[in-house]
């Protein structure tokens, strides 16, 4: 379903500030006003997932290795992460979205755009729902977000960023305005273009995106191709025709590990693979669909990466097929190098067929059943008692001498 | 080689070997017909390097010789004959001159020397049974087979001698065929044969309902006689899936059914199945089965007929395909279905030593 189609169409891009950290120093007075990173330990391997505004003074961004942001700032405060109550906090942030329209498409966890066309009627202009959707999540939800109001969903992104934290921009709704506002900003603003993009543009002397309002076809067309020359030539013009997409459920479910310390023994990195299963195995009977192949992830030493896959005989979510696949794939891998990440994810997500024919050569029905039920109850204790109140047996410590 | 024969003769050899031929396949020798001429008779063979297929036609055979000519041309000018009968020659250049009253025509032919030689199978195993028993029980087993090209060695009928016993097997892994008969052979006979689909389609169009069939069996080859018609095929290599253990034991709920009625009706309400997992659901109760299709957005067929049955109510869903397979194939008045329960296989059975396992559709 697609929201309906106007003239003056009127979108919103809404962005939570700093979430994960803002949550955290919202429920932790002591953090408020210092640097914070909420991600791997300081001493430990593994990556910055958000940095307060406190803390990116210092230079430190997501995705930057935690032991980089403690060089950094070395006073900052290392919190873990605690996804379940940010999906919590996500859950109510949309609620208050849905309040204004029901064409909201969440891009993430903290991020949605809106199409507010039919709804200024009730709530008011562009500017003004906006204004009101960041006063209900102050208000109810003590956060603050920031958000771009444009004519498409391009530019209201671009609107969001313009202003952080606790920005509110609204583009100009006239293409003449829009193609002036555009022109002095850097090519990277442009949906899609990344870093191959840029030096691609760079080495053709297209640097701002008024460079790109001005550039023929053919010569854009030279520097990137012909299909990224038709869009980034209608970006750089303010045009944007992507319609909201509701309901974008994930295709795939998918969890991996990087090693503390680069793995060279095998049966490590299969316990650790079997507890990733287990673990995307929980979440895919959790969203009620049935995978169609699954995939293994292997990072060496050297960052060199690469992925196996395969599809399953049969749409499945039971726990014992995505074990059975996962080790079928580790199987054909020779540990060449040492592992410094592996990985498992199911993929070709479709829903659960309401019939189904049974098969003579497999398990008997009230087998598969049982195994279900199984792996629901291991869940179901998991949730009450917290996840290590049960665990296969190889997860155990080895016993003490 | 200079023949003279009859056109029904010819035209009816040509048949019988004609549509073994790839019409994809990679040599031009491979689309002609080996012609033999000798001893009175005519022997036509045709291969797709899998299998061979010869049958011999009666012949005046005035000059013997053999040469290879394109299968559907030749038999395309045979059938068109306004005479019954027709003087082929053949040069030594493989140049056929046929003539046949006012017609004639020149045809050219490929060497025989380049065309395959006929397979041999070494130390055979032999049976000999009645051709039209053995066709019938191809016919009540080879429609289950699995025509799923990942699957190959379903894609095949399971032919398994042993203990004075034939048993013919197919299955696609959601219904299986058997139906077994008492055959004559030495204890130290016994074999395991897979034979390939197109080999079973091939023999159910030519094997004739009397007379005796002789089949010859190596771990690798098998070749079937009968009627001056020689079948010669490949086996599928691999072990059979182990389709005793799928034959349920335990007790059950039979219903006996009038086989046309059911298999009508099936028919019937199928009309509003759409796809091959919904299914058609039988609902029994005593005396009386009543048969439900439904399709979201197309609509819903309801069909009701008696029966004898004395059991607890049961509803169950079969893809209507596999229910009416075995229908069509049996030709008693009655069938048996036995049933435990909506996700425990159902049971076919009939008077004659045939029995049909198949997996329901589960609904949930």
């Amino acid at each position: 379903m697609n929201a309906p189609a106007s003239l003056s169409r009127v979108f919103l891009h809404v962005d939570m500030d700093a979430f994960y950290a803002a949550i955290e120093q919202r429920d932790h007075p002591e953090y408020r006003g210092k640097p914070l990173v909420v991600g791997a330990p300081r001493d430990q391997r593994g990556v910055v997932s958000t940095a307060s505004y406190e803390a990116r003074k210092y230079g430190i961004h997501s995705a930057m290795p935690s032991r980089e942001a403690a060089r950094r700032c070395p006073h900052a405060i290392f919190v873990p992460v605690d996804m379940r109550r940010y999906e919590e906090v996500s859950a109510r942030v949309f609620a208050i979205l849905g309040q204004y329209t029901p064409y909201v498409e969440g891009l993430s966890i903290d991020e949605a755009f809106l199409d507010v066309t039919g709804s200024r009627q009730l709530y008011g202009s562009g500017p003004e729902i906006a204004r009101r959707i960041k006063d209900d999540i102050k208000n109810q939800l003590g956060l603050t977000c920031s958000i771009g109001v444009a004519p498409n969903k391009f530019l209201a992104k671009l609107g969001s960023e313009f202003q952080k934290p606790d920005g509110l921009t609204v583009l100009p709704a006239t293409r003449p305005a829009i193609m002036e506002f555009l022109r002095p900003l850097p090519v990277t603003r442009l949906w899609g273009v990344g870093k191959v993009t840029r030096q691609a543009l760079d080495r053709a002397g297209l640097h701002v995106i008024g460079d790109i309002q001005e550039a023929s076809l053919q010569r854009l067309t030279q520097a990137v191709g012909a299909h990224a020359a038709a869009h980034l030539h209608a970006l750089a013009c303010g045009d944007d025709s992507r319609e909201i997409e509701l309901d974008v459920r994930e295709k795939t479910i998918s969890r991996e590990h990087t090693f503390l310390r680069d793995e060279r023994n095998r049966s490590a990195v299969d316990a650790m693979l079997i507890h990733l299963v287990e673990d995307v195995a929980r979440r895919l009977r959790a969203d009620g669909r049935r995978a169609t192949g699954g995939r293994l992830k292997i990072r060496w030493k050297n960052f060199e990466t690469f992925t196996r896959q395969k599809a399953f005989p049969r749409p499945t979510r039971m726990e014992a097929d995505l074990q059975a696949m996962a080790q079928h794939l580790f199987k054909k891998i020779t540990l060449t190098q040492p592992v410094r990440l592996i990985g498992f994810g199911v993929t070709g997500l479709v829903e659960s067929q309401h019939s189904q024919q049974l098969e003579l050569f497999e398990p008997p029905d009230e087998v598969r059943v049982k195994k279900e039920n199984l792996d629901r109850t291991v869940d179901h204790i998991r949730a009450t008692y917290g996840p290590d109140a049960i665990r296969r047996a190889r997860h155990l410590p080895p016993p003490e001498k | 080689m200079k023949i003279k024969v009859k056109k029904e003769a010819i035209i009816d050899g040509l048949q019988k070997v004609q549509s073994v031929i790839n019409p994809r396949n990679a040599l031009p020798v491979l689309s002609n017909v080996l012609f033999r001429a000798e001893d009175g008779k005519l022997e036509l063979t045709a291969t797709d390097m899998s299998m061979t297929i010869r049958a011999t036609v009666e012949a005046e055979v005035i000059k013997p010789g053999a040469t290879t000519l394109p299968a559907k041309r030749i038999f395309g000018v045979f059938r068109e004959l306004n005479v019954d009968e027709a003087t082929m020659e053949v040069s030594d250049d493989n140049i056929a001159f046929i003539k046949a009253g006012s017609y004639s025509s020149r045809i050219h032919g490929i060497s025989e020397t380049d065309y395959p030689s006929l397979p041999e199978l070494e130390e055979p195993k032999t049976y000999t049974l009645d051709q039209g028993a053995f066709r019938n029980m191809l016919k009540l087993a080879s429609y289950a087979a699995s025509i799923d090209p990942n699957r190959p060695l379903l894609n095949g009928v399971f032919l398994h001698f042993n203990n004075n016993k034939l048993s013919v097997v197919a299955t696609d892994s959601r219904r299986l065929a058997l139906v077994e008969q008492e055959v004559d052979f030495p204890a130290d006979a016994g074999m395991e044969l897979i034979v390939p689909l197109k080999t079973i389609d091939e023999l159910l169009r030519t094997m004739g309902d009397t007379g005796n069939l002789t089949i010859l069996a190596t771990p690798k080859q098998i070749a079937f006689q009968f009627d001056g018609v020689l079948v010669i095929s490949k086996l599928t290599e691999g072990t059979y899936p182990n389709f005793r253990q799928v034959i349920p034991q335990g007790a059950s709920n039979r219903v006996v059914l009038e086989r046309e009625m059911l298999l009508a009706a099936i028919r019937r309400t199928s009309q509003l199945v759409i796809d091959a997992i919904s299914g058609v659901k039988l609902m029994f109760t005593p005396n009386r089965l009543e048969i439900l299709a439904a399709a979201p957005e197309i609509g819903e067929a309801r069909e009701s007929m008696d029966v004898k049955y004395k059991g607890p109510e049961i509803t169950i869903a079969f893809n209507p395909t596999f229910l009416m397979d075995p229908l069509k194939a049996l030709t008693t008045d009655e069938v048996y279905l036995d049933l435990v329960d909506d996700t425990n296989p159902g049971m076919i059975r009939s008077t004659i030593n045939f029995v049909y396992v198949l997996m329901p559709i589960r609904i949930s």
